[in-house]
């Protein structure tokens, strides 16, 4: 039971703050969830580095956690170039050029993980997008898309890792945000686990993001995935994508889940309401558009 | 003109500044409006706002004879409940445009999202572009005219209304079929594209109602008559009752539907005592004068309060399922005893008003009688979600019930079985809800508590979302809370007991830090004050009575509340039948169960030791079953059982 919203700059070079515009965006209409706030964002690439982010807690839960986190990067012989605690987060980068999966695993064993990446960070935690951001500076990212998500937790805790985005887990960059209820959650999540995936909370939203990772692991392309999503998953769904080149989203057949989208020259937005889009373009009226439902559609910055 | 600028002044003041404008009669543009949600919300003055840019959710709700012009686009929900006026939207619209219309204009110059015209009940709503899936789903009356295409499913189980194509009609919904359209129609759509100065060349192709799923197509048998509280009986295996039941499938060829609710044996208050010897409570009249009953409801967030005399209200009951004269006498019997009426379903009649001092306007997902003039001289809306004795179910009310006045008033065609939707248009999670809310707030000035009623199903979850999109109180209703009618099956199967209700209520709101910010009624199937100090132990704020109040205005418990034929007068739309009630009677008979009911908690109270009902908690009381004990965390102790029924023949 949420909001949720997406930003994409077409123009080159990371200028512009998807950071600040997924704030205002987010502030617009927290009103459809007050528990919680995150944002996915995504930041410039190093060949080699992965960005890496964890909820660890604080003091001697954090100190524990990091030092489960430390052993766990030297068994996979992954070196840390940088490292900060911020908020209830441990964010670092590695270098790490092996396979992402066992790794992501391992990881997911030490210590609770956010998000795994060359470019992304999930950032999320309880409170308001203005809460989150004074706890994570989340105006000075930069870059040139994004997620954002508020949430009002309805079947599953107020707690950081309950918050949205979801993270593709063993699927670097890649992100979710998700507005609905999805039906057959564990007759999928059976499914997904069978094939060696590994979930780490009970929110269904969690599911999309295993599902288009698998999907994409198989080699699908992101819009093939979209497309049999609206398919395979049943109940009411409004969901965003982000991968580090491209937003997407995809929406149930029953339109029960707003969804509305402005477009122009310089970018692509999308919302639960139009009241976040306009956030971006104040006092001025917009020729907004509500995708039909069973529809769904990517975006690229390369375009 | 007068121009709010919305940039800086918040919606809520808008609006107040809004209304106040309108009463003196002067045109108003809104600048900056920047999609908020509300604007305009329920605005009863005849004049024209202009919003220059686009409006969020419910622009022009719950609003009569003002015209809205929007320059760009709007949220869901455009022209809610509109009485008259129109409104009217340059650019497009987002899903159920035009929802609950009683009246007026709608026209949108785009596109217009899902399920558009939703349980409209009148007034025309026109789309110069396309529509999406669903247009008409469940409407009652009025006309769409869609000059693009229909989208998917349009009229999907409409009762009545015309539905105008001129694109391509994608599919039909369930229920509907296309007809001739007769010529003198289309000069009338002709003579409103006209006046809105949209030009337009093209045929139209009509979408109506085919009739099939209006009546079910055998009618309900009068059955033979077993007193409730015998049918009820010891087991719930073999007995005269799955007899009584398997004959009228036998008759019928479908599952049965029945008054009254589930009767079998279930954990319920009657497994709970009193930690003390009460034996001699009740001994001592004066006891009222002793002990603090005032309560009030409603007011935790800043609405005026209901103030209750002690704290218990009556259960929600329909005007429909109910006749008037019973809902006048039940209104009475509540000012008498100053507690609050509730109107159930049905909508609210004069006569129920003047009966009742305070009275609480209940709105459905089919919004059914539900209009912004009775709200606002409410003393209290509640959305209704479901009730205790049929959750996830809407409220059924069989043709016979549904007399042309009746029809009227809840504006649906007459003499149809109706099923009421068991969804509402625009609640479809709980972010939904929030602005729902909301708007019901805007339109009646945050003067109006707003509450819940809550079927109990998945309690724990439902009430922390209850707690967070801020209601003033929850109506919690267990499964032994009964009906005007409601399918066997589901009365006796389907639901969670009043018990483990209010229980996992309080724990699930504890869990979340919210017990002060929300308050909780708990009913169903309370027969009276011992069960009512048991709610009140148990952490309810307040305990409603339903089919104790009617069965103390004269129901003789038949069960038969479906057919129509009440021979007491009180389940009955026939006014020969209705002749037989006698509300003056009536209404001292149901006044004087009230004041019973209040002795009882006053002189338990007082018996344990409190003066003030809200001293009582759990600790005064004992599980005298074991699966009472293991609902309820009580400590297990048996031997109270013999303590109890003397207690409850000495208090009444």
């Amino acid at each position: 039971m949420c909001g949720i919203a997406g930003i994409l700059f077409k123009d080159e070079g990371a200028t512009r703050s998807a950071g600040e515009a997924l704030i205002s965006m987010l502030d617009g209409c927290q009103h459809r969830g007050p528990d919680s706030t995150g944002f996915a964002l995504y930041g410039p690439t190093e060949p080699g580095h992965l960005r890496l982010r964890f909820i660890v807690g604080e003091d001697s839960d954090a100190d524990t956690a990091i030092g489960r986190i430390k052993e766990a990067l030297a068994k996979y012989e992954a070196s840390i170039i940088s490292e900060e605690l911020i908020g209830t987060n441990y964010r670092l980068t590695v270098a790490y050029a092996g396979d992402i999966k066992p790794f992501a695993y391992a990881m997911e064993h030490a210590a609770k993980v956010v998000s795994i990446g060359s470019s992304l960070e999930i950032i999320k935690d309880v409170g308001s997008a203005h809460d989150v951001d004074d706890s994570y500076n989340v105006h000075e990212y930069k870059g040139s898309h994004g997620l954002g998500h508020v949430r009002l937790a309805t079947e599953s805790e107020v707690k950081p890792e309950s918050a949205h985005p979801f993270w593709a887990t063993g699927f670097g960059d890649i992100a979710i945000v998700h507005n609905g209820q999805i039906t057959n959650y564990w007759k999928m999540r059976r499914r997904l686990e069978q094939r060696g995936f590994e979930f780490t909370t009970d929110n269904d939203s969690e599911l999309i993001a295993v599902y288009l990772a698998d999907k994409l692991s198989q080699g699908v392309e992101l819009r093939a995935a979209l497309e049999t999503s609206i398919d395979d998953l049943d109940g009411t769904f409004s969901f965003l994508v982000s991968t580090k080149d491209e937003i997407g989203y995809a929406k149930d057949r029953l339109a029960v889940k707003p969804m509305i989208m402005y477009e122009n020259d310089d970018l692509v937005a999308v919302a639960s309401e139009e009241v976040s889009l306009n956030r971006l373009f104040p006092g001025q009226a917009l020729n907004t558009y509500e995708p039909p439902p069973g529809t769904f559609n990517t975006w690229s910055r390369s375009i | 003109m007068v121009t709010i600028d919305l940039a800086t002044l918040p919606v809520r003041e808008a609006n107040e500044q809004l209304r106040r404008i309108g009463a003196a009669g002067d045109d108003v543009e809104l600048i900056n409006p920047d999609a908020r949600h509300h604007l305009g919300v329920g605005l009863t003055s005849p004049i024209n706002v202009t919003v220059r840019g686009s409006a969020g959710y419910f622009c022009a709700g719950l609003s009569d004879s003002a015209n809205f012009l929007v320059d760009r686009n709007v949220g869901w929900g455009v022209g809610d409940n509109m009485y008259q006026g129109s409104v009217v939207v340059k650019g497009n619209a987002g899903a159920i445009a035009g929802v609950a219309i009683r009246g007026g204009e709608v026209v949108i110059h785009g596109n217009m999202g899902s399920r558009s015209g939703q349980v409209m009940k009148a007034g025309t709503l026109l789309c110069a572009g396309n529509a999406n899936f669903m247009a008409g789903y469940l409407m009652y009356g009025g006309r769409i005219i869609i000059l693009g295409n229909s989208g998917e499913k349009v009229g999907e189980d409409m009762a009545s209304g015309d539905i105008y194509v001129a694109g391509k009609v994608e599919s039909l919904g369930s229920d509907a079929t296309l007809i001739d359209l007769p010529r003198d129609e289309v000069d009338s759509i002709m003579e409103f594209l006209d006046r809105y100065e949209i030009s337009f060349k093209g045929h139209f192709q009509k979408v109506v109602n085919a009739g099939k799923k209006l009546r079910y197509a055998t009618s309900e048998q009068q059955m033979r008559s077993i007193p409730f509280f015998s049918f009820s009986g010891a087991s719930d295996y073999w007995n005269a009752k799955v007899q009584e039941d398997i004959f009228i499938k036998a008759q019928i060829g479908r599952y049965r539907i029945r008054g009254y609710g589930g009767a079998r044996e279930l954990p319920h208050l009657s497994d709970l005592a009193f930690r003390k010897d009460l034996s001699s409570a009740g001994n001592d009249m004066g006891v009222l004068s002793r002990v603090a009953m005032k309560t009030e409801i409603g007011g935790i967030n800043g609405a005026n309060p209901l103030t209750l005399s002690m704290p218990v209200m009556v259960a929600p009951m329909s005007y429909g399922a109910l006749s008037a004269s019973t809902k006048r006498a039940i209104g009475m019997a509540s000012t008498l005893s100053g507690i609050a009426e509730n109107t159930g379903e049905g909508g609210m009649s004069d006569a129920q008003r003047d009966a009742a001092e305070q009275l609480i306007f209940q709105m459905l997902g089919g919004r059914l009688g539900w209009n912004i003039h009775d709200m606002q001289r409410a003393n209290g809306l509640e959305i209704y979600i479901s009730q205790g004795a049929k959750p996830g179910l809407g409220g059924q009310l069989m043709a016979k019930k549904v007399t042309p006045e009746l029809a009227k008033i809840r504006g649906i065609p007459p003499g149809i079985d109706l099923r009421s939707p068991s969804r509402h248009p625009d609640i479809l999670g709980a972010d939904d809800l929030v602005i729902k809310v909301e708007e019901l707030r805007e339109a009646t000035g945050y003067r109006l508590p707003v509450s819940v009623k809550l079927g109990a199903g998945r309690v724990r979850d439902d009430i922390k979302i209850a707690a967070k999109d801020g209601f003033d109180f929850v109506e919690l209703d267990g499964m032994q809370g009964s009906t005007g009618a409601g399918s066997a099956e589901v009365l006796e199967y389907v639901g969670i007991p009043t018990l483990p209700a209010i229980i996992e209520a309080i724990e699930a709101l504890e869990e979340i830090g919210a017990r002060e910010r929300i308050q909780i009624v708990l009913m169903g199937g309370l027969r009276d004050g011992v069960d009512a100090v048991k709610a009140l132990c148990l952490g309810a704020d307040a305990a409603a009575f339903g089919t104790s109040a009617i069965v103390a205005g004269g129901c003789i418990a038949c069960m038969q509340c479906h057919v129509g034929q009440c021979v007491t007068g009180i389940a009955t739309q026939d006014p020969e039948h209705e002749k037989r009630y006698k509300p003056g009677v009536e209404s001292h008979n149901i006044h004087r169960f009230f004041e019973s009911v209040r002795f009882q908690i006053a002189a338990i109270t007082d018996g344990l030791g409190y003066t003030d009902v809200r001293q009582l908690s759990r600790d005064d009381l004992v599980a005298v079953t074991p699966e009472a004990a293991h609902i309820t965390g009580l400590p297990y102790e048996p031997e109270y059982r013999d303590i109890n029924p003397d207690l409850q023949m000495q208090a009444g």
